[in-house]
């Protein structure tokens, strides 16, 4: 599918092969790191089931609290809930919240505390059913903070989904796009450059070719005014020693032709 | 993180809930009712005569206007009643966290996160 | 002799009350209630007792609306009774329902303090504390307003005149003036009844019994739950009624008590309390107050100990004959059967049948 994914538009030069090269060697880098990170990551979202499990722990703490509250409407024998609503003034159970690094991601987490010497509802009950309004809210302050616990698990979820969806898109794009890319042009420049080796070897080659041509030409000729003088001389000599003239001869050829260049 | 200056100030929760409920977390201590003349709530109880505007209305005054409140604790049901709200509302701040009710036991299936959590999974 | 005459005027009432008494749940059918799964087998349970009230109920519907239909038909035979009553009897009633008037009107102050719109309120009015003039409260903006309409148009006024002021309904918690108020209904309630004329005999003894024990048992309450609040010693001594087993040496104890050893010791010299201190005591002693009322089913909380005699003081109020005291117990163990059945259709409603047998049923 390299063709799909196109190249870089570079001149394909041994400079910009290197360039790319290095290009390559950094995608690759940067794609195993963010691979890992979104693998440390996704093992994080394990919380996912931590919030599961949670979730379901909430629905029978509140089940808890919500029967405390009968217990009260029961000694109360009344309800209390208007009373309780306009006591409200000052929230004695606050959440603070703070952070935790995973993997480079800050997540937030809301720890939950009382605020001392803030009490409401003190006296509600004073006349009957105190005690079970004192229990029911413990029970409800127990309850929620289950609640801010899986407030915590679901915002860090929030936070994590949104950073693993990045991580993973930048992984994805470098592993589908970027790196097959890089390659691409890396072939091509290869490619080219080949081809060019090849022009020229060829080159080179039909130029040798030509030059033994030649060479072999003049050799020819050579030979064939030699032989033509050894006639001569046989016919003029006839019983003088041939042997020793070769020598001379031959290297006389050589100094003597040396003036005539070979022209191409 | 930018928000870091933003969240620190966030020491509340808010509750939009059926009487009992907002009942038994005031008791917990949750209840914050700011000072001065336009002096604000931090829960909101919804029965049978409550307008669906007003429930939105609450929704939107505790996730996007005020800037003190860390966690939104709403009935399920309530929230069924804005689901579009309360899907659309993605920022971790403040959390929004789906509750039981007495009368109406906890459906995982209906909650927003949760099902964020099985998209996430592909299930 | 006064049962000589006692039916000229109280008879029908009292024998109408004796009617209502028959259609009190028993134990049989407690036992049939904890059986059942659902609120609609609840509901089908009572159908005889409750007949119509329950009709108009929706399938399964909440506890709190069924709560609320049983109070409706406590009301109408209530008012029923009002009805047929006359002179002294009709007086007596009267009284019965100043309890509820006090908590209505708590309610409103409450409302008014926080400026909100008291007209809904109304409907949190538990009716049976409802009277002509208490939507004329609501007219009122502002607490002064409020304190003077109260002190006009409500059968409550003697017991604000002297004891608060209208700044301190503004300053003081309302629990406090809502006991403050009680107080002095208790003490008005009980000197009723001992010295009208028309009242002698069984009234006299039986009422002076029950509404010693009330006494009683709200200056225990209010003296364990002030524990750990602001409410200081003096204030406390201010809501105890002054008379009652405990008063006046019983009284004087417990305002200075101050932990619940305190007040074992201040009840010491009534058996039943102490008693009731003594079977409770284990679990309060060393967990206070988080303890009390939080052990297993078969352990009860004090106020559970203090229900079960009020039942039982009620049930033998019927022994007794030509007296409107029979009301007073009938309208009690009313209210206790419908807080059993609430709970039970709570246990049921929520699951946790472990608890469902913590009621009180006398009969």
């Amino acid at each position: 599918m390299s063709g799909a994914v196109g190249r870089e538009p570079v001149f394909p030069t041994r400079q910009s092969l290197g360039l790319m090269k290095s290009k390559l060697k950094g995608a690759e880098t940067g794609h195993s790191l963010l691979k890992r990170k979104s693998e440390a990551l996704t093992k994080w979202t394990e919380i996912t089931r931590r919030i599961d499990e949670a979730k379901r722990k909430m629905g029978r703490v509140m089940q808890i609290a919500a029967f405390s509250l009968a217990e009260v409407s029961y000694a109360v024998g009344g309800d209390i809930g208007y009373q309780v609503q306009e006591s409200a003034k000052q929230a004695r159970f606050r959440v603070r919240a703070k952070q935790e690094n995973v993997s480079g991601v800050f997540l937030p987490q809301f720890e939950s505390y009382t605020q001392e010497g803030v009490n409401d509802f003190a006296l509600t009950g004073l006349g009957k059913g105190g005690q079970q309004i004192q229990r029911c809210r413990e029970t409800y302050a127990r309850a929620v903070e289950t609640l801010v616990e899986l407030a915590s698990l679901q915002t860090a979820f929030l936070i994590l989904d949104e950073v693993i969806k990045v991580v993973n898109r930048r992984v994805n794009a470098i592993e589908h796009v970027i790196i097959p890319r890089t390659e691409n042009t890396i072939k091509y420049i290869n490619s080219e450059l080949d081809e060019l080796d090849r022009e020229e070897f060829y080159r080179l080659k039909k130029v040798s070719g030509k030059k033994q041509r030649d060479t072999a030409a003049a050799d020819a000729e050579i030979l064939a005014a030699r032989k033509k003088q050894e006639a001569e001389e046989a016919a003029a000599g006839g019983s003088a020693p041939v042997k020793p003239e070769p020598e001379a001869e031959a290297a006389d050829v050589l100094g003597e032709n040396e003036d005539n260049d070979v022209i191409f | 993180m930018a928000s870091n200056a933003t969240y620190k100030d966030r020491q509340l929760l808010a509750v939009i809930g059926d009487e009992d409920s907002v009942t038994g977390l005031l008791l917990a201590g949750i209840g914050h009712v700011t000072e001065g003349a336009d002096a604000q709530r931090n829960f909101l109880v919804v029965d049978s005569k409550t307008e669906t505007s007003q429930i939105e209305q609450a929704f939107r005054n505790f996730t996007e206007e005020r800037k003190d409140i860390a966690v939104l604790l709403i009935n399920q049901h309530i929230a069924e009643r804005i689901r579009h709200s309360v899907d659309t509302f993605a920022d971790p701040f403040p959390a929004v966290l789906e509750i039981p009710s007495k009368d109406h036991p906890y459906d995982p299936e209906k909650d927003s996160v949760l099902k964020r959590v099985r998209r996430l999974f592909g299930e | 002799m006064e049962g000589l005459f006692f039916n000229t005027n109280g008879g029908f009432v009292e024998g109408v009350v004796r009617g209502y008494r028959n259609t009190l749940l028993t134990g049989q059918n407690y036992s049939n209630l904890v059986q059942c799964e659902t609120i609609d087998d609840v509901k089908l349970q009572l159908g005889p007792a409750y007949g119509d009230f329950l009709a108009a109920l929706p399938p399964n519907p909440s506890t709190s609306a069924l709560a609320g239909k049983m109070t409706d038909k406590l009301v109408s035979e209530f008012r029923y009774l009002v009805a047929q009553s006359v002179g002294s009897t009709a007086k007596f009633l009267e009284y019965l329902t100043y309890g509820y008037m006090i908590d209505n009107i708590a309610l409103l102050i409450t409302g008014t303090l926080h400026e909100r719109d008291t007209r809904e309120l109304l409907e949190r009015c538990h009716p049976l504390g409802w009277f002509e003039t208490l939507p004329v409260l609501c007219v009122a903006s502002n607490i002064e307003e409020l304190y003077n309409s109260v002190l006009i148009e409500t059968p409550l006024a003697p017991y604000f005149k002297g004891s608060l002021s209208h700044q301190d309904l503004d300053e003081l918690n309302i629990e406090i003036v809502r006991n403050t108020l009680y107080k002095n209904y208790l003490e008005d309630f009980h000197n009723f009844v001992q010295t009208h004329p028309d009242f002698s005999g069984p009234t006299r003894e039986i009422m002076s019994e029950i509404l010693q024990f009330e006494a009683d048992r709200r200056a225990i309450n209010i003296t364990l739950n002030s524990f750990g609040t602001e409410l200081s010693k003096q204030e406390r001594r201010k809501l105890y009624p002054e008379f009652g087993n405990l008063y006046p040496e019983g009284s004087l104890m417990l305002s200075r008590a101050d932990d619940i050893e305190g007040v074992a010791l201040a009840v010491s010299a009534v058996s039943d309390y102490k008693s009731f201190f003594d079977a409770v005591g284990l679990s309060q002693g060393g967990g206070g107050m988080g303890g009390m009322g939080g052990g297993p089913a078969d352990g009860k909380s004090l106020e559970d100990l203090f229900y079960q005699k009020e039942m039982e003081m009620s049930k033998m109020v019927f022994t007794r004959q030509f007296t409107p005291a029979v009301v007073y117990a009938w309208m009690k163990l009313k209210e206790q059967e419908i807080r059993n059945v609430t709970w039970i259709s709570e246990c049921i409603a929520q699951n946790q049948k472990e608890r469902i047998g913590n009621f009180i049923s006398v009969f």
